[in-house]
């Protein structure tokens, strides 16, 4: 198996974006993650798969703390990203989701224009002449595949875009606040497969600049994108591995049981 | 290797029919294989015409169980054990159907043997058992699904290949000593390559029940016993 030990050491030796060390988390008294501790790689997908209530998407809000928005949600541990602790009091948080953007399982266009849509983070992070704005919207709907098929209608609503347009909107919207890591909860669960192939594929181009981490429900989904899969299950991390060991030959019986629909 | 069942029971009912099917396999290539030993070394007429006849009901088998997996594959998306164990049954349903074949080429070979000389078939006879009882372990070893039995069959695979070295030596001072011997010792030395042979797929099975239970390759090369036969000759 040289070939999945080869992988498996690029997976594991590229140098973690984020480092979450032992944390837990309480939605209030219930605890939801126990002791998790992984690694994000620098520009890779890391695919978390696991049932519905596993964890998987709470991990996902911490990494940019869209738990703050809620009472009664902390979390205790370390999620290490550019030498800081992000759980730790004292974060600037539009800093910080300015760098780790998020991408929602229905796509979530603003009641603006398409081009508005992308200026307006832009705008709160960065001061920008029009000319620049410009080259900055045409530069990310290139990058989401978009552009083409929106160039005339810029000033149109983003609302009458179809839905994998406008998830590939919201893509490009994320990525215009130039962030380090780009976080997708079940990005294309609500869309038909050519949306969803136009998405995988993205994440293909994603990658070469962003850090990615992706929930999803679907396993397939999780092999052909990611470069290493983390499963969940009850709020712990079972296993984590380069996405060809955890498919073809997973080490926990948890694991194996739930990739190949043995859960009762 | 104990399972959990499958939440969705008629893809358990699949895999059991894929099991099903490469077990009756392995049952019609172990009774080709003793019928034609036993052509051979017994010089028995009936198994001699035994074997062949084997042969159509092992190849619509072997057609069965790969239309099974190819179906299995592309509806149910297997993954980690259930993707090694598909796999690993497309490659074993050939190399059962191969071992047929040989067998049944062993059988055909047994009816035009004409042995009016005493040649002795005890070396033969020797290879038939050891091939023939590691075909049985490796069958065992793929219906219970068993890594242990797998390892065990993968290593014995070593004594047939010297047995097979030994034959072929034997075989050789055989028509050295009497050009008369050799036609027979030529059919007899195609007897012992096919026993080899079909020492080598059943090498084959047993790696491939090895990576399915486990996930883990065997190494490629596996330490060979005696010279092989290309330097003999």
């Amino acid at each position: 198996m040289s070939v999945l030990a080869g992988d498996l050491r690029e997976a594991m030796t590229s140098s973690a974006m984020i480092a979450v060390k032992n944390l837990d988390f309480y939605y209030g008294q219930h605890k939801a993650l126990h002791g998790i501790t992984m690694d994000f790689p620098k520009r890779k997908v890391t695919g978390m798969i696991g049932p519905s209530g596993c964890g998987k998407s709470t991990l996902l809000r911490v990494l940019n703390r869209m738990y703050d928005l809620y009472p009664g949600q902390r979390a205790t541990g370390e999620v290490m990203f550019d030498g800081r602790n992000i759980v730790a009091p004292g974060m600037d948080m539009n800093r910080l989701r300015a760098r780790v953007g998020m991408v929602f399982q229905k796509p979530t266009p603003f009641p603006m224009s398409i081009y508005d849509n992308i200026a307006f983070g832009v705008k709160l992070h960065e001061k920008l002449s029009r000319a620049e704005m410009d080259a900055r919207v045409e530069d990310v709907l290139h990058r989401v595949a978009l552009w083409s098929e929106v160039k005339d209608r810029l000033k149109s609503s983003a609302t009458a875009l179809s839905g994998g347009q406008q998830q590939r909107l919201c893509i490009a919207r994320t990525i215009a606040t130039r962030p380090e890591v780009v976080l997708l909860d079940e990005p294309t669960s609500a869309l038909d497969p050519v949306s969803t192939a136009r998405i995988e594929e993205l994440l293909d181009e994603l990658k070469k600049e962003f850090t990615i981490a992706i929930v999803t429900h679907n396993m397939q989904q999780a092999a052909r994108c990611a470069d290493q899969v983390a499963f969940f299950y009850l709020g712990e991390l079972v296993e984590i591995d380069s996405t060809d060991r955890m498919f073809t030959a997973p080490r926990e019986k948890r694991t194996q049981d739930y990739i190949t629909g043995r859960f009762g | 290797m104990t399972e959990a069942t499958h939440t969705v029971k008629s893809y358990e009912q699949e895999l059991e029919r894929l099991r099903g099917l490469m077990a009756r396999m392995g049952g019609l290539v172990e009774r080709q294989t003793a019928r034609a030993v036993s052509a051979i070394v017994d010089r028995d007429e009936e198994a001699a015409a035994e074997a062949p006849e084997l042969d159509p009901e092992v190849d619509s088998l072997e057609r069965e169980a790969e239309a099974l997996a190819i179906r299995i594959l592309a509806l149910r998306s297997p993954m980690a054990v259930d993707l090694r164990e598909i796999v690993a049954a497309l490659k074993i349903t050939g190399d059962l159907e191969r071992i047929g074949d040989y067998a049944s080429s062993i059988a055909r070979r047994a009816m035009k043997l004409e042995m009016e000389n005493n040649l002795s078939l005890i070396g033969l006879r020797n290879m038939g058992r050891l091939v023939q009882e590691n075909l049985r372990r490796g069958i065992d070893a793929l219906t219970q699904r068993d890594r242990d039995r797998a390892i065990e069959v993968w290593q014995s695979d070593t004594a047939v290949d010297e047995l097979y070295t030994a034959m072929f030596r034997e075989l050789v001072t055989y028509m050295m000593e009497d050009p008369r011997n050799i036609g027979a010792c030529i059919h007899l030395l195609f007897v012992a390559k096919n026993l080899e042979r079909i020492g080598d797929h059943t090498t084959n099975i047993a790696e491939r029940v090895y990576y399915a239970a486990t996930g883990e390759m065997l190494p490629s090369v596996r330490p060979r016993g005696g010279l092989g036969p290309t330097t003999v000759a």
